[in-house]
């Protein structure tokens, strides 16, 4: 022993590097680990485990190819489960991220109360790109649109994207709008029950300078909270504006990545630099960038292919008190409705409307917007008293159906991962089958010189146990490398989980030992005689 | 050992051992018939036979691997004959050792886990450096200390059996059954192996039980009984 210690001192090596180094350390943590198990285990137990781990040392590659098997039942059922979590994860954020919990409170009323709900006119003639990214979420934006003069439908002005008014329509994109919001309306609709967030919104399309290059974009005059608002909204450089810039009105600029891409070129960090609006410096602070894959920023989509500010500032430069809008969001998307209706009450009691007047503004949430679009304004109408109910549904169902195809996903993924560890199972139990055949005489010995059969079953069961929890961890790792590729190549989302692990491993643990029972039952049973004269 | 070291009772004392084997309703083979024998401690016996007089089974049942239809059997001054599988388990573990012609030597071992093998089983369970201690003692006493670390496929014939001899040793039993240790070796191997066991029944005063079929072999035994049908035919001492 002393002798052997001696002859296995790493002294006179070199001091191993990266995988050695960090396979050195792998053993001796498993041999730690393996130390205090055995510390814990009955002296019948520690017998079975050594006796297990000695003879699964003998045989390398019948151990290696076994535990291999149910590795990668282990790393497809890991993989499995963190793809099927990450995407419904992914379901909830894109979800959020279209806004369904959002309401949109704009000044003016476009659409008088009971009559004409929705607009009318027909929709101008669209520019030419079919169905250009973001579809989705601008069909949710898109009221019918009121022609009405705006500087961005000047014919002087050149465009190369659809106008906010063609896009839109005047009243989502805040033109036309009456000077009846106020920055006290936003703050007391913030006090109330079920709302998150409100941001005041002042909304202007400028154009902007930077160098040389010039962009006709949305201005937006926002609040701090917008960021919490837009769930799509990442920033890729920089930062939002503070309090305190919002407090002090300062000329500082977020860009949103189509108007950087514009204003500076795709990929470039723009803070610091500086944009001239209304002839007007403003510093660059930070740039926005969608990570919602149903909107992912297009010319004219007044998210991406826009500029923020505070609000503050807006009024300041414009030297107007009014807002155009305040965006809210309910804290919880069943209640966008509920919340709606207060909102409503609210603001016609601030504004001291009576019963018979029409609202000076106009509330509206992404749901109804949905709901009424391209109906006949009767059907719209009937269609909006039913709103409530609809919305729900629609949320539901929207979410539903995502949910369908991911767990139609998993459900496939996971029956092929079943399946490997199936065949996993199978593996193990057949090479301890085989096992147990071909080592009867070693059985017969261990009996004569005085096995028990809980020894000899002990033995094999822990082989099987053993081949179990070195497949799960394996399986484990394998799994998590699998499941970062498949982020990596398919773009899909993963959420590797302790919880996904701890299950894989579990999984195989138990499979090793239900593997393990028949084999240890025969092994067990074998009499010693007989045993020790089979060859 | 568990027992208190006294010299009152043989290591062996057998009373009319009978073994049927029932094949079929109608196909009985009486293995042994009414066998009686004693063997005092310190004691080199041989059991001689034909094939088919039944030494096998005797080995056995003396060995604690079976037991007997009728008789009793005392191993020890204790009575074996009606115990539990578990419990002869324990007996063979702590009382006897055993060597076999075919050695069955575990052949991914190495020789010194092989000697290693009774202590994993033993009532007290010693840990890894205890046994490798003990083992490397039971190696030494067969002369192989230096090819502790050897496969079995490394080494000969006599040294394979030596090995075996030496795991027979390894729970310092006081019994030891042999059956035709020399059956798979060459004359003068063989001859090694049954000087060891001489010299062990010599120097250690441990019980030797030997079963063969070589009257040349068997004359190494102080005492030689000859089976025949399940009977013993002669008892007598080698001069």
């Amino acid at each position: 022993m002393t002798e052997n210690a001696g002859a296995r001192q790493p002294d006179r090596r070199p001091a191993p590097r990266g995988i050695p180094a960090a396979r050195d350390a792998l053993f001796a943590a498993v041999a730690g680990l393996w130390a205090r198990l055995m510390a814990e285990l009955s002296a019948e137990r520690r017998t079975a485990a050594e006796t297990a781990l000695q003879s699964l040392r003998r045989y390398p590659l019948r151990t290696g190819l076994t535990l291999l098997g149910l590795a990668f039942g282990v790393a497809a059922l890991m993989a499995t489960i963190s793809l099927g979590r990450g995407a419904q994860t992914a379901i909830g954020q894109q979800v959020r991220a279209a806004g369904l919990n959002v309401i949109e409170i704009s000044a003016g009323n476009y659409r008088t109360r009971g009559e004409r709900p929705i607009g009318g006119v027909e929709a101008p003639a669209r520019h030419g790109r079919v169905v250009p990214p973001g579809v989705l979420e601008r069909l949710w934006q898109r009221v019918e649109p009121v022609a009405l003069a705006h500087p961005e439908n000047d014919p002087m002005e050149k465009h190369d994207h659809p106008t906010a008014a063609e896009r839109l329509g005047d009243s989502a994109a805040g033109l036309g709008a009456a000077a009846t919001l106020t920055r006290d309306d936003a703050e007391a609709i913030a006090r109330l029950d079920g709302v998150a967030h409100a941001a005041s919104g002042v909304h202007e399309s400028v154009r902007a300078f930077a160098g040389d290059r010039r962009w006709f974009t949305r201005l937006h005059g926002t609040d701090i909270d917008l960021v919490e608002i837009r769930r799509s909204f990442s920033l890729r450089h920089g930062r939002f504006f503070s309090a305190r810039e919002l407090r002090r009105a300062s000329q500082v600029a977020v860009l949103g990545s189509v108007a950087r891409d514009r204003l500076f070129g795709p990929e470039v960090d723009p803070v610091g630099e500086t944009i001239t609006i209304w002839n007007q410096p403003f510093e660059v602070i930070g740039v926005v960038v969608s990570t919602n894959w149903m909107n992912p920023g297009a010319p004219g989509d007044d998210e991406f292919d826009a500029i923020y500010t505070p609000f503050t500032t807006v009024h300041r430069l414009l030297n107007v008190t009014n807002l155009n809008s305040i965006t809210v969001t309910a804290a919880s998307s069943g209640e966008v409705t509920q919340v709606a209706d207060r909102i409503t009450e609210l603001l016609r009691e601030r504004h001291g409307i009576g019963d018979a007047q029409a609202d000076d503004f106009t509330v509206s949430t992404q749901a109804s917007a949905v709901l009424s679009k391209g109906l006949h304004p009767k059907v719209a109408e009937t269609l909006a008293g039913n709103i409530p109910n609809l919305e729900r549904t629609t949320l539901r169902q929207l979410a539903a159906t995502l949910e369908r195809s991911s767990r139609t996903m998993s459900a496939l993924l996971l029956s092929i991962a079943l399946v490997s560890l199936l065949v996993g199972a199978i593996g193990i139990s057949n090479v301890m089958l085989l096992s147990v055949r071909e080592r009867i005489r070693e059985i017969g010995l261990r009996m004569a010189v005085g096995a028990k059969t809980t020894d000899v079953g002990g033995q094999f069961l822990a082989e099987s146990v053993l081949v179990g929890a070195a497949g799960g961890l394996l399986g484990v790792v394998l799994g998590t490398i699998a499941a970062f590729v498949i982020e990596g190549s398919f773009g899909l989302a993963v959420d590797i989980s302790f919880a996904a692990a701890l299950i894989a491993f579990l999984v195989a643990l138990l499979t090793g030992i239900i593997a393990g029972v028949s084999p240890a039952r025969r092994a067990a049973r074998f009499d010693p005689i007989v045993a020790l004269g089979s060859e | 050992m568990t027992h208190a070291p006294t010299n009152s009772h043989p290591a062996i004392e057998a009373r009319e051992l009978t073994k049927t084997y029932v094949l079929s309703e109608d196909h009985r083979v009486e293995a042994l018939r009414g066998l009686s024998i004693q063997v005092g401690l310190g004691e080199f016996l041989s059991v001689l036979g034909p094939s088919g007089s039944g030494k096998s089974t005797l080995m056995h049942i003396l060995g604690c691997l079976d037991q007997p239809t009728a008789g009793e059997y005392r191993l020890m001054g204790r009575d074996v004959s009606r115990l539990r599988d578990d419990e002869r388990a324990r007996i063979r573990n702590e009382e006897i050792g055993f060597v076999f012609q075919s050695f069955h030597l575990l052949a991914r071992a190495s020789a010194l886990e092989n000697v290693e093998l009774p202590m994993l089983y033993g009532a007290k369970r010693p840990g890894r450096a205890e046994r490798r201690e003990q083992a490397a003692d039971a190696l030494d006493a067969v002369g192989l200390s230096d090819r502790a670390t050897h496969a079995p496929s490394q080494l000969s014939g006599g040294q394979q059996q030596r090995v075996a001899i030496a795991r027979a040793l390894a729970n310092r039993p006081r019994l030891l059954l042999a059956d035709e240790p020399t059956g798979n070796l060459d004359t003068s191997t063989g001859r090694e192996i049954l000087e060891t066991f001489a010299r062990l029944n010599e120097e250690r005063g441990l019980t030797v039980i030997m079963i063969t079929h070589d009257r040349q072999v068997a004359r190494y035994a102080h005492r030689s009984v000859e089976l025949r049908d399940g009977k013993i035919v002669h008892d007598s001492a080698n001069s």
